[in-house]
């Protein structure tokens, strides 16, 4: 029967996702298969994974950007793209938070922090419906401080104005409402817009939204319930022929469900001109193609723990702050979540997203913790003030050899670093006193949902992001600790980047793949940024974990916490050091500015 | 490996809807007895041509003794190309494949400001998307090399486009490339219009000029064709990119480019300055020090400025005997590799044309 839908038939049915099959058999018509399950097709991009980064490069692939040159506009053909995703496609937005008004739904402990940078590319009607749904997170103003330690670092929205204005930075209010409000209105409301640092985001919210976009556009093949069995990519000397390369092949098994309830599974033979891989950090068509993509890995002997709070409304205020305190074995972030609609007002709970990275043994012990032993345990640790340096040199000279001179010189230095500390924490507290005071996190009451933990590692692929006709996004390609919440950032980096090199190529009348051309720019581009993030975030998370107190302070013996334990002396100097950047960058005002726009994602001025 | 090649090659027929335009294309019948003529040797040359000497032409003595007199390519420079052709499409050896995006955006913005097509505004109702950025356009690329360029125009919709080049080797090239499979140069039966790509080998424009201008007057004595039929046998945009840098007389090519030219049609001219900075970055720092350029592939002395190029074209006095309109310069852009050297990015720059640039004119209307 399919056999003799034409092909517009065919894209409806695909769209009215009866039955996604029928968009790929109109081409078995032309290709007199032999067997009669074998379906061919060939996309010009297909997109092996459909969760956040696979999903958010078709959107950016099918959108036509209208910031762009006339030339945009006319486009050259549809491009014919095709996400592939192992599981059911996900329910529509409003089916997520429909059921959650009536069951009391809370918000899921599986969300991501994005910078201002990659909220943009999800596009301003995903953004403008999460944000009417209430899925999102938003933070203007960010404190980080230290255990043992005077230091504190705060960025406020308004440390991205100036990039903002020049255009460095998207304006996402403006983004948001560019479609809503009529002029006047906007105008008015210039005044003021207080720049976010970025939202947290729920996973699943998410992902509906975007797939919400891209069932509405008939140039993707949504493929759902579909595993990948085999892959064969051409190999690297099949470049730069005077033949052009063959393309990636790749057979699938689907599974299909009638509308009787009955499954059966469905061979299919795909081909593309490139394949992109964004089925995460144990991606199939990675390992696949083991020999072309080797990784770094590296584990960081750590454990997330990470679930969603309710806060205790009459102890503290979240407002729009996302908090950070670094412990000895890493820190713990409370970050705001389902916050877009103000309607704490009248009585609705207010929920917070924790993620705290430990020690394998330390998270294995919170993740034992009943509900309300793990909200004591996290007030605890999370809800104190900065302290004071612990003394350089320790009460019995650990680790120092007793020469008079020398103790008599560090006991100068270190009185003189303390001074110098001290006074830039006091200087920067007179600089702006709305900014710099130091605000108690709020107080969690009870969990809600499960706790979670999951170990962190950093992995980054060794060579490059590609192989002839293939490339990888995302976690793909790298993982990094989530203390700096670059992680999906960096892949929304990577699709950003990829997706206007697939439109250059197609624009060009190019094949995007045909060529070294745009793999290679694209990979120069990515393996910058990347090594430069993972390397970065591994550095702050070594700098962090030479902390003034002995290892051994942990949670498990919350006293030690508290008494600065005993650290060596080499530790203590780091210790210190980090303690006087933070206060630095907190203090001086372009540098201060410069962190928060590199976090924001905004292009380098020139 | 050799007879999986020969196999390839015999494989890669067009497709069936060239061989339909070949049908129907009077011009394409001409230029396929053309191509026949010359395929066997690298620029026979032709009986009849007007040979065109203009004072600003350089290094006249180039021509050799091999080569009809009239025939406008230096031995030298076609053998240069014919080694180089395997390479051809290799991004990591050829810097034109990395040139080839800003070449398409300069055209397509070119033709887009002055050339727009009378039946755009009527589509875009009907399927916004499936109009191609050079639908109906038909498309003349001289010195097509390994049709990078042609292969980019003829997917972007021209109905058709004619890639000739003096050396027959890189020709080959570019028709196994084009016509391979793998190229995908055809679109899904719902989006096909009618398009078409030809490769003529071992020819200079010049030749073809003369035969289409025979076949011309032919036509005019013999049936009684409208002149609206002729020009629809003639090109609205012809190309002539980093070519005349390599030819020795180019007054002479970009006469018989114009000569081809509908009214109102565009000629776009690449190729680099001849200044200082051009001896450095072109010459030295490509050829010498990058190696991103193989070494003797430009002579200094050929380069050209824009100033001159536009003199070449638009106050030629040679126009008039045909009743042919005027030319004049309707866009002019550098052409920068930012940063230097580091990856194959290039960007148009309209203030700095002191290496590459690439410059637009068009026929006035008679």
């Amino acid at each position: 029967m399919a056999r003799t839908l034409t092909f517009a038939a065919a894209r409806g049915l695909a769209r009215s996702r009866l039955n996604c099959a029928c968009s790929l058999t109109h081409i078995r018509s032309l290709t007199s298969a032999t067997n009669e399950n074998n379906i061919n097709q060939h996309y010009d991009v297909i997109i092996a994974g459909g969760g956040a980064v696979g999903s958010v490069l078709a959107r950016l692939l099918l959108n036509d950007n209208v910031d762009k040159s006339l030339l945009s506009h006319r486009r050259l053909r549809p491009l014919k793209v095709a996400l592939l995703e192992q599981r059911s496609s996900p329910p529509s937005l409003e089916n997520i938070a429909n059921t959650s008004s009536k069951t009391k739904h809370t918000p899921n402990a599986r969300a991501y922090a994005l910078s201002p940078t990659s909220l943009s590319y999800l596009g301003p009607s995903v953004l403008q419906r999460l944000q009417q749904t209430n899925r999102l997170g938003i933070y203007d103003s960010m404190q980080i401080w230290e255990h043992d330690g005077p230091a504190q670092l705060h960025f406020a929205g308004e440390d991205l104005n100036e990039a903002v204005k020049s255009g460095r930075l998207v304006d996402l209010h403006g983004l948001i409402e560019r479609n809503n409000d009529t002029e006047q209105h906007q105008k008015q409301q210039q005044s003021n817009r207080r720049p976010w640092l970025g939202s947290v985001v729920e996973d699943a919210p998410l992902v509906s939204a975007v797939w919400d976009e891209l069932r509405n556009d008939e140039r993707i093949d949504l493929i759902d319930n579909v595993q990948i069995t085999s892959i064969s990519a051409p190999s690297q000397n099949t470049m730069g022929n005077v033949e052009p390369p063959p393309p990636v092949e790749m057979s699938c098994t689907r599974s299909i469900t009638n509308e009787g309830g009955s499954k059966h599974d469905e061979e299919c033979t795909l081909s593309a001109d490139l394949l992109v891989a964004a089925d995460g950090a144990n991606s199939f068509v990675r390992r696949t193609l083991g020999s072309s993509f080797p990784m770094i890995t590296h584990s960081y002997d750590r454990k997330a723990v990470t679930c969603t709070v309710e806060l205790d409304v009459r102890k503290g205020d979240m407002a729009r702050t996302a908090f950070q305190r670094f412990l000895p074995h890493g820190p713990i972030a409370l970050l705001p979540v389902w916050n877009s609609l103000n309607n704490h007002d009248n009585g609705a709970p207010i929920y917070a997203n924790v993620v705290w990275s430990t020690t394998p043994s330390e998270a294995n012990h919170l993740l034992s913790l009943s509900g309300t032993e793990f909200i004591t345990t996290l007030n605890h640790h999370l809800c104190q003030g900065p302290n004071v340096n612990p003394p350089l040199l320790s009460n019995n000279n650990r680790g120092m050899p007793h020469i008079p001179i020398i103790g008599t010189i560090a006991k100068e230095m270190d009185s003189l670093l303390r001074t110098a500390n001290t006074a830039l924490t006091m200087g920067t507290w007179t600089e702006s006193p709305s900014r710099n005071f130091f605000r108690m996190p709020p107080a969690s009451a009870r969990v809600v949902g499960s706790i979670m933990g999951f170990d962190l590692k950093l992995s980054h692929v060794q060579q490059g992001y590609t192989a002839p006709r293939v490339a990888l996004v995302g976690d793909a390609a790298h993982t990094v600790h989530p203390m700096a919440g670059q992680g999906l950032n960096l892949g929304m980096g990577d699709v950003y980047s990829l997706s206007e090199l697939i439109k250059e190529a197609v624009d060009s009348g190019m094949d995007v793949a045909g060529t070294g051309l745009f793999l290679d720019r694209y990979n120069q581009e990515r393996m910058v940024k990347g090594l430069g993030t993972v390397g970065g975030v591994h550095g702050l998370h070594e700098l962090f974990r030479c902390s003034g107190s002995n290892s051994s302070s942990g949670i498990m013996n919350a006293n030690a916490l508290n008494s600065g334990g005993n650290a060596s002396g080499v530790e203590s100097v780091v210790g210190l050091g980090r303690s006087l950047g933070m206060n630095v960058v907190n203090g001086l005002g372009p540098l201060r500015r410069a962190f928060a726009e590199a976090a924001a994602g905004a292009a380098f001025s020139r | 490996m050799m007879a999986k090649r020969l196999l390839l090659r015999h494989a890669t027929r067009p497709p069936s809807c060239i061989l339909h335009c070949i049908s129907r294309s009077n011009l394409v019948r001409n230029l396929a007895s053309v191509s026949s003529n010359h395929n066997n040797e690298e620029a026979n040359g032709s009986s009849s041509s007007n040979p065109t000497k203009s004072p600003t032409s350089p290094s006249i003595g180039n021509n050799s003794s091999t080569f009809n007199n009239n025939s406008n390519a230096n031995p030298n420079e076609v053998n240069k190309f014919s080694s180089f052709a395997s390479h051809w499409w290799d991004s990591r050896a050829n810097p034109l494949v990395g040139m080839n995006p800003i070449r398409i955006k300069f055209l397509r913005d070119v033709v887009d400001s002055f050339q727009p097509s009378s039946a755009a505004a009527a589509d875009t109702t009907a399927a916004p998307n499936i109009q191609l950025p050079l639908h109906n356009k038909r498309i003349l690329d001289i010195g097509c090399g390994g049709g990078l360029l042609t292969e980019s125009l003829s997917r972007l919709g021209a109905s058709l486009v004619v890639g000739v080049d003096a050396s027959t080797h890189v020709v080959e090239v570019a028709k196994r490339h084009s016509f391979h499979e793998n190229s995908r140069l055809v679109l899904p039966s719902s989006l096909q219009d009618d398009r078409d790509i030809r490769y003529i080998g071992g020819i200079t424009v010049e030749e073809l000029a003369n035969s289409w201008l025979n076949e011309h007057e032919k036509e005019q004595t013999s049936s009684s064709s409208s002149s609206q039929q002729q020009q629809h046998q003639l090109f609205d945009i012809i190309t002539a990119l980093e070519i005349i840098e390599h030819v020795p007389n180019p007054p002479s090519l970009l006469h018989a480019a114009k000569s081809l030219l509908k009214p109102n049609g565009i000629l776009l001219v690449s190729t680099i300055n001849r200044t200082v900075k051009s001896y450095g970055l072109a010459i030295v720092a490509a050829e010498y020090i990058s190696g991103k350029v193989p070494i003797g592939t430009h002579t200094w002395d050929m380069f050209w400025s824009p100033a001159e190029v536009e003199q070449m074209i638009c106050s030629s006095s040679q126009s008039s005997n045909s009743g042919d309109g005027r030319m004049t310069q309707i866009a002019l852009s550098g052409m920068v590799l930012q940063p230097p050297f580091i990856n194959m990015e290039w960007k148009l720059d309209g203030s700095d044309t002191d290496v590459n640039w690439i410059g637009a004119y068009q026929k006035e209307q008679v």
